[in-house]
């Protein structure tokens, strides 16, 4: 389940006008959620709260065998109850849990430095710490934003298991909408990595040209409408003298599209010689299916999995529409006359035309070594639950590899 | 005594390879593995090559038909060689990210990806060094536990070997590895194997038997009991507290080493002579030490019967002869083994094993008991003046002879033995150049060295010094302890009439030897006596000591 603080971190972007997800790091974004989705491990609750607009609080605890938790503490220069509805009897399910995700509008800030888009807001910051508990592992990460396309972040982690005592990450993000890069360094190993992307048709285009474009071919645009982003990204350990590099591609669909919404990547690894196909797709209104394939030029080996994401409807509904649908009501037929034209009806026909109305998801994903994965999201009253577990049908004798339960109220 | 290590037939025999190389696998796979193995690790080649290791004995603490118990220390630089298969992870990034908390993670995209190798690693070069206990009895099986990490170098060669990167943390990874492997699957490994080829009855008990019980056995045995008066590698005293801490396994689990029922036994019987009361409880499937080892027992029985002062130094002699004995005496009961039997011969069988130190004590006449106080006084000296000498290491061995064993039913040469051996090391000539019988000491002492490693060469080297220093020791007749030695000299050719002549020669001068040594002491001591260390008084009962030890021999 998607935890209260990455929602909260996710608002502070959508509140300062930054898109993380214009980054090579997201590129496989939408696959991987529907693919590697987490399933809980045992019981977990945790307890959030965005207390003031400027600051939220988390507690967690769990119960693997031995009882563990966290304290988190999350402060935010920009107000964020403005964009964030973080009580979770009220929170919009798709927004918190759905894998899908269509493509978010590229911030345009080409031109003179400084040039910045209405949304964006400079000099704004945020700070996270996590405690867990018994391990004293402490987690930090602050993000300040230096100007309207640059923004730096810096996460640690401090636990007496590691070397060193723990290791600290550095990232400098810049972003111009059609292509954005990053530098990052981790003290650990001495990793240095540089990645970029580079974004081209669909809303990239001059939006005068764009304009233009959609008078004049509007069935050119009905066929196909997307972006294509393309990046690469290399990693060298100044320490340990190794290095990483992989090339990667993506199509997808942006919500201005008319037909089935998709995406498409594809990434390259030369020197490991991995070659790695994904592809997602929204097949239904409720429902997105994504597969994954993988192959190794050097070794043959190869590697699938697909994966799903079903939404479910409140159970109650179908009746109330029976109820409608069926003729007069009893006390219309002893009076001999017909129903009178309910009031009610019209604002119910909205609701469901509203998103909220899901009651659930499920995720299931399988792979080539025939272990599922089963996902079950909910709501119960004001409770967000999550239930899930890991299936390996290759030991039939005990499939139930994990078993978990996650609660979660926030207010 | 020589001992016949063969190396070849383990070798010859296919079946043994197999063997090995199946307990081999299992024991690397059952370790949690680095992130840069992604499969098990098969054991493909094993070969122990041509080269044996070289062992040198530093101590026998127990010798029969069925029972061995020594400290080795081994050497090999060998030819073996072992071949393992795996697979590995090549990305090197993939395993940087592996060890890593997610929060912190770069998150590549597919710059981690993963690429796995078959990859075969050959350990060759192996350089070990150890000291090593071993422990054999044809009930338990073998036992080998390494007091050190064994392991000095090791060549890994793998088909990475020219990515420096992949080539160093292999290297070190698998030393890591095999060092653990050395130190507590290798002896479980070697006991499991012996038991099968000597007591396979065994193998089906520890079958039957729940696991872990069986492995505590092998991985405990030699830390069971501690010693008394341990010593490290180096020969320095060990603190009984780190010598727990090094047994490792705690002390519940000492427990599974003894039958509960025998246990309450023994308490039992021991309650029974606290009071008056007769009962006697059987203690089933227990051997005696007196009715095992029947060549020696029937040695000691013969002088039990003559004068106690006789049996002693006979059973001491033996002792000498056979062990160097310096640490460990008290836990497994080998350092007692000379003078016990005597012991058995006087109490009831059963009787014997309980009652031990205790008996012992109340057993003795007046005499004895005069005895013991000489012995005691000398036990001191012989601490107080070792204090005073630097510590080589022989010298500390030594030592703990006498702080373990005050008792009076010890053995007399094994002092004066133990202090020629500090001696060795601290002595110079020009110290007694005055005095004839302190040179006639120090030479045999010097001869005693090489005696305990190899018993048989030096058997015919001892005629030598015995012609030199029979004349040096008449030439002293007032002294107390030639004297003693004499007549200690005459009981042991009256017990052991039957016992070839070399021996008789070689123990006779061992006897010859410890009576210079004794004196070369004591006249040590004297000299060092206004040292501040040591208080005049003690040294001046020394000087009384003589006469009381003559009262106590006639």
């Amino acid at each position: 389940m998607r935890e209260f603080m990455d929602y909260v971190h996710a608002a502070f972007y959508q509140a300062t006008g930054w898109n993380r997800d214009n980054s090579y790091a997201a590129l496989n974004q939408t696959p991987d959620a529907l693919l590697d989705f987490q399933t809980p491990r045992g019981l977990r609750l945790s307890l959030s709260s965005l207390a003031s607009p400027n600051f939220a609080t988390s507690y967690q605890v769990g119960s693997v065998g031995i009882v563990d938790g966290s304290i988190s503490y999350l402060y935010s220069t920009e107000p964020l109850n403005v964009l964030l509805m973080p009580t979770s009897e009220h929170v919009s399910l798709p927004q918190l849990l759905r894998s899908y995700r269509p493509l978010a509008p590229l911030p345009m800030r080409e031109g003179p430095p400084g040039t910045q888009t209405p949304f964006d807001k400079p000099d704004s910051s945020l700070l996270y710490g996590r405690l867990y508990l018994p391990q004293s592992l402490l987690e930090a990460l602050v993000v300040k934003r230096i100007s309207p396309a640059l923004q730096l972040q810096m996460s640690a982690v401090s636990g007496s298991h590691l070397r060193n005592g723990g290791t600290a990450v550095g990232l400098a993000q810049y972003d111009v909408g059609r292509y954005a890069l990053e530098g990052l360094y981790s003290s650990d190993g001495g990793l240095l990595g540089l990645r970029g992307i580079w974004n081209s048709g669909g809303d990239t285009t001059d939006p005068a040209t764009a304009v233009k474009e959609s008078d004049r071919g509007k069935p050119e645009r009905e066929r196909i409408y997307g972006r294509f982003s393309t990046g690469g990204e290399i990693y060298y350990g100044t320490l340990n003298k190794s290095g990483g590099v992989s090339l990667g591609t993506r199509f997808a669909t942006l919500p201005e599209h008319k037909g089935t919404p998709l995406s498409a990547t594809l990434t390259l690894n030369p020197l490991m010689g991995n070659i790695a196909a994904s592809y997602a797709i929204v097949a239904g209104k409720h429902c997105s299916l994504a597969t994954r394939m993988e192959f190794n030029v050097f070794s043959y080996e190869s590697a699938w999995a697909v994966g799903m994401e079903l939404w479910r409807k409140p159970l109650m509904r179908p009746v109330e529409e029976t109820k409608w649908i069926g003729g007069r009501s009893f006390e219309a037929k002893l009076a001999w006359r017909l129903d009178e034209p309910r009031d009610a009806l019209p604002t119910e026909e909205s609701r469901s035309g509203n998103e909220e109305e899901y009651a659930g998801v499920l995720k299931t994903r399988l792979d080539q070594n025939l272990r599922i994965g089963v996902l079950w999201e909910g709501r119960v009253k004001s409770l967000l639950f999550s239930l899930g577990s890991g299936i390996d049908l290759r030991k039939l004798d005990k499939p139930f590899r994990t078993l978990g339960l996650e609660i979660q109220f926030s207010s | 005594m020589a001992f016949n290590f063969n190396w070849s037939p383990l070798t010859a025999d296919a079946d043994f390879y197999a063997r090995a190389r199946d307990l081999l696998t299992n024991a690397l796979n059952k370790s949690p593995k680095p992130p840069i193995i992604v499969d098990d690790i098969l054991v493909s080649e094993l070969n122990l090559g041509t080269v044996p290791p070289d062992l040198e004995i530093l101590e026998i603490g127990d010798l029969a038909e069925d029972r061995f118990r020594g400290i080795f220390k081994m050497c090999y630089t060998g030819d073996a060689f072992l071949t393992l298969k795996t697979r590995v992870q090549a990305n090197p990034l993939n395993t940087y990210l592996d060890s890593k908390p997610s929060f912190t993670s770069p998150k590549p995209l597919a710059a981690a990806s993963g690429l796995t190798i078959p990859l075969s690693i050959t350990l060759s070069e192996i350089k070990l060094s150890a000291f090593i206990i071993l422990v054999f009895s044809k009930q338990k099986g073998l036992t080998i536990v390494f007091r050190n990490d064994p392991l000095e170098s090791l060549k890994v060669s793998s088909t990475f070997d020219s990515i420096q990167f992949v080539r160093d943390y292999l290297q070190r990874t698998i030393e890591q590895q095999l060092r653990n492997l050395m130190m507590d699957e290798l002896p479980a490994i070697i006991h499991k194997l012996s038991l099968q080829l000597w007591c396979p009855d065994q193998v089906n008990k520890a079958a039957d038997a729940p696991k872990p019980e069986e492995a505590d056995e092998a991985g405990i045995d030699p830390f069971s009991s501690p010693p008394e008066d341990p010593v490290d590698s180096n020969g320095n005293p060990v603190d009984l507290n780190t010598l727990s801490e090094l047994s490792a396994n705690g002390a519940g689990e000492m427990q599974g080493l003894f039958s509960q029922k025998n246990l309450l036994r023994l308490g039992a019987l021991t309650d029974s002579h606290r009071t008056l009361s007769l009962f006697t409880p059987g203690i089933s499937d227990v051997v005696f030490r007196a009715w095992s080892g029947r060549g020696e027992g029937s040695d000691h029985l013969t002088p039990a019967i003559g004068t106690p002062s006789l049996s002693r130094t006979h059973s001491a002699i033996v002792g000498n002869s056979t062990t160097y004995t310096f640490s460990d005496t008290g836990s497994h009961a080998h350092g007692h083994l000379p003078s016990r039997p005597s012991l058995v011969s006087l109490q009831s069988a059963s009787a014997g094993m309980a009652l031990g130190v205790g008996g012992r004590a109340r057993s003795g006449r007046k005499k004895k008991t005069r005895v013991v106080n000489l012995r005691r006084k000398r036990t001191e000296s012989a601490d107080n003046s070792d204090a005073m000498t630097e510590t080589s290491a022989s010298d500390t061995l030594s030592i703990d002879v006498p702080i373990s064993e005050p008792l009076p039913a010890n053995s007399i040469p094994e002092h004066p033995e133990a202090e020629t051996m500090s001696d060795v090391g601290f002595d110079t000539k020009a110290r007694f150049v005055r005095d004839e019988k302190r040179t006639v000491g120090h030479q045999p002492s010097q001869l005693t060295t090489e005696v305990k490693f190899e018993p048989e060469e030096p058997a015919e080297a001892a005629p030598e010094p015995v012609s030199e220093t029979e004349p040096a020791l008449r030439g002293t007749p007032d002294d107390a302890k030639p004297r003693m030695f004499k007549r200690a000299n005459l009981g042991h050719e009256r017990a052991s009439a039957s016992s070839d002549t070399s021996s008789v020669i070689l123990e006779q001068a061992w006897i010859k030897k410890m009576a210079g040594e004794i004196a070369t002491r004591i006249y040590d001591e004297k000299k060092r006596g206004d040292g501040p260390a040591f208080p005049n008084q003690t040294w001046t009962e020394h000087e009384d000591a003589p006469p009381a030890y003559e009262a106590a021999a006639h």
